[in-house]
């Protein structure tokens, strides 16, 4: 049975410089009644690591009439610990039997101990954890025979034994690895107010040809006496300042495949579909002037 | 041990602790005067996660028991049984055990058993797909042979007892707006889950068809699944349990006794 599923995507749909949004399975039944004319669907693929059943199958369908694409959460490529060979084998089925456009993962850890956090700790930045961090990428990219893309983090706090700033880790790390970078202008926005960082300065070494991807979300605030410290939560619509980041970014990095993200305080598919197409219009401006510009 | 691995270590030992974290750990965060309110945020999400994904495993629990006690009895769970997978599609299995070890809950002898309805929902949902039995199967097999063959339950199903109306209390709580009265002289249940297709299913059946159930998963004879169904209930018909049920998913596959 496996084999036949299999043979159905031959190669991997490109993710095409459209916005998409995350996948989620109260949006399913929708998504297959009324085909919404979206760019391609993002999954979690540990949501999709059972051995059967309606996730499976769902993903199946959607996959038959939509490029999509898949993040996880589950590698932690900082750990010091060596990587889950059988969560990588499982990635692995997963991203044979479904032929995804993009494969990426944070730059962080979740794995410290025994067990797992399931939340995407930061890394502590020196070289140490930079070499780790690089041979992980290169194992999970020899696995899955294919490049992956790797997303700066949001974070809350910072290590003082760290070394080297966040933006040239990322940077160096894709660059020693072959890696792409899935860049989260939520994130930037989230961690430079954080931590007190300029967001220019976050952004500068950052260039076209690294980015295979951009994730927009919303966060929360959360007073901390006299300060602010912003929750990256997915919980709510992109607000206004990272919507002027965005437009920022494209208009530096050209028309990246823009992903909405949600993930708690599930909207309607509708609500969700207009914050998809409002990243899309922005892309098809950004084209349309570069058009003029370059024409 | 190197600094990260270090570090590591220490940082996961402060997400378990309701404890204010090691002055050691403190002493690597870079400090604004919000070192400690910038790590609970961890310590928060990390709860507060996990919880959610218990809370998505167990809506019945949370119902009976309500928000705040579901919220503070996850709390002390995630902490005693952290995540020891990335994939959080099974995080709970030792949630049933764990409702019954609280002295608190004694009052509410069946929430174990609904608990245990309710992991194996979510194991049923999740399991390997598998055929269903069909009539083409059973034609194979000469009718006087039927007794001693094997008659296997479908890969997903699953059998609960309690001594309490577990069943009528899940049904009753499917429905956020539900205030049916269940009395628990109602007496003993007998359920079966399972997924013949794509949609998981929950059933109450009689004490002879849950035992012969049992028996036959067990991989014993149709006659002798039978024999120990009709002791422990003498009103047992398989003849009418199977017209009914051959069929309908609970079975997947027959075949001659080893």
């Amino acid at each position: 049975m496996d084999e036949a599923i299999t043979s159905l995507h031959s190669a991997p749909a490109r993710v095409p410089s459209r916005a998409g949004a995350g996948l989620k399975a109260v949006h399913y039944q929708t998504i297959i009644d009324e085909q919404p004319d979206i760019g391609w669907f993002e999954i979690h693929p540990e949501n999709y690591m059972g051995q059967g059943g309606a996730p499976l199958r769902y993903l199946e369908r959607i996959r038959s009439d939509y490029p999509i694409s898949m993040h996880s959460v589950g590698t932690s490529l900082g750990s010091h610990q060596p990587l889950d060979t059988n969560h990588l084998n499982e990635l692995k089925r997963l991203v044979d039997r479904f032929q995804p456009g993009l494969v990426s993962e944070h730059l962080s850890w979740s794995h410290g101990y025994e067990w797992y956090t399931n939340d995407l700790i930061p890394l502590l930045y020196t070289e140490e954890s930079l070499k780790l961090v690089v041979t992980h990428i290169q194992q999970v990219q020899e696995t899955l025979q294919r490049k992956i893309l790797i997303e700066n983090p949001s974070s809350y706090l910072q290590f003082k034994q760290s070394e080297i700033p966040e933006q040239a880790f990322l940077v160096e790390a894709i660059k020693r690895s072959g890696a792409g970078l899935l860049l989260d202008v939520n994130n930037v926005f989230v961690s430079c107010k954080n931590h007190g960082w300029d967001i220019e300065t976050y952004l500068a070494p950052i260039t076209q040809e690294m980015v295979g991807e951009i994730h927009l979300a919303g966060h929360a605030i959360q007073s901390l006496g006299d300060q602010e410290l912003l929750i990256d939560d997915h919980g709510s619509p992109v607000c206004t300042a990272v919507w002027e980041l965005y437009r920022h970014c494209i208009d530096r990095l050209g028309d990246i495949p823009t992903l909405i993200e949600r993930d708690s305080n599930i909207p309607s598919f509708d609500e969700l579909q207009q914050e998809v197409q409002f990243a899309e219009q922005y892309l098809n401006s950004y084209r349309e002037m570069s058009h003029v510009t370059t024409g | 041990m190197s600094p990260l691995a270090e570090l590591q270590q220490a940082f996961c030992d402060a997400l378990l602790s309701p404890e204010v974290p090691a002055e050691s750990l403190l002493n690597e965060l870079v400090d604004d005067g919000l070192a400690l309110q910038r790590f609970n945020v961890y310590r928060n999400n990390f709860i507060v996660l996990n919880g959610d994904a218990l809370a998505d495993m167990y809506p019945v629990i949370k119902r009976l028991i309500g928000e705040e006690a579901f919220r503070a009895l996850a709390s002390a769970y995630v902490r005693l049984h952290p995540p020891q997978e990335r994939a959080l599609l099974l995080y709970g299995a030792q949630f049933p055990p764990f409702l019954e070890s609280i002295p608190e809950l004694s009052g509410l002898p069946y929430l174990s058993a609904v608990a245990r309805i309710e992991y194996a929902w979510t194991e049923s949902y999740h399991a390997e797909d598998s055929a269903v039995l069909s009539e083409q199967q059973v034609s194979t097999v000469p009718t006087e042979a039927l007794g001693s063959c094997q008659l296997l339950p479908h890969p997903t199903l699953h059998l609960i007892h309690s001594d309490y109306p577990v069943h009528a209390i899940w049904q009753a709580n499917q429905a956020d707006d539900c205030n049916q009265v269940i009395s628990l002289d109602q007496g003993e249940s007998h359920v079966v889950i399972l997924r013949p297709d794509i949609d998981v299913e929950v059933r109450e059946v009689s004490r002879g068809a849950f035992h012969f159930l049992k028996r036959l998963q067990l991989g014993e004879s149709i006659d002798r699944a039978y024999e120990a169904a009709s002791q422990q209930d003498n009103s047992f018909d398989p003849g009418s349990f199977l017209t009914e049920h051959l069929f309908d998913g609970t079975f997947y596959k027959i075949k001659p006794s080893a």
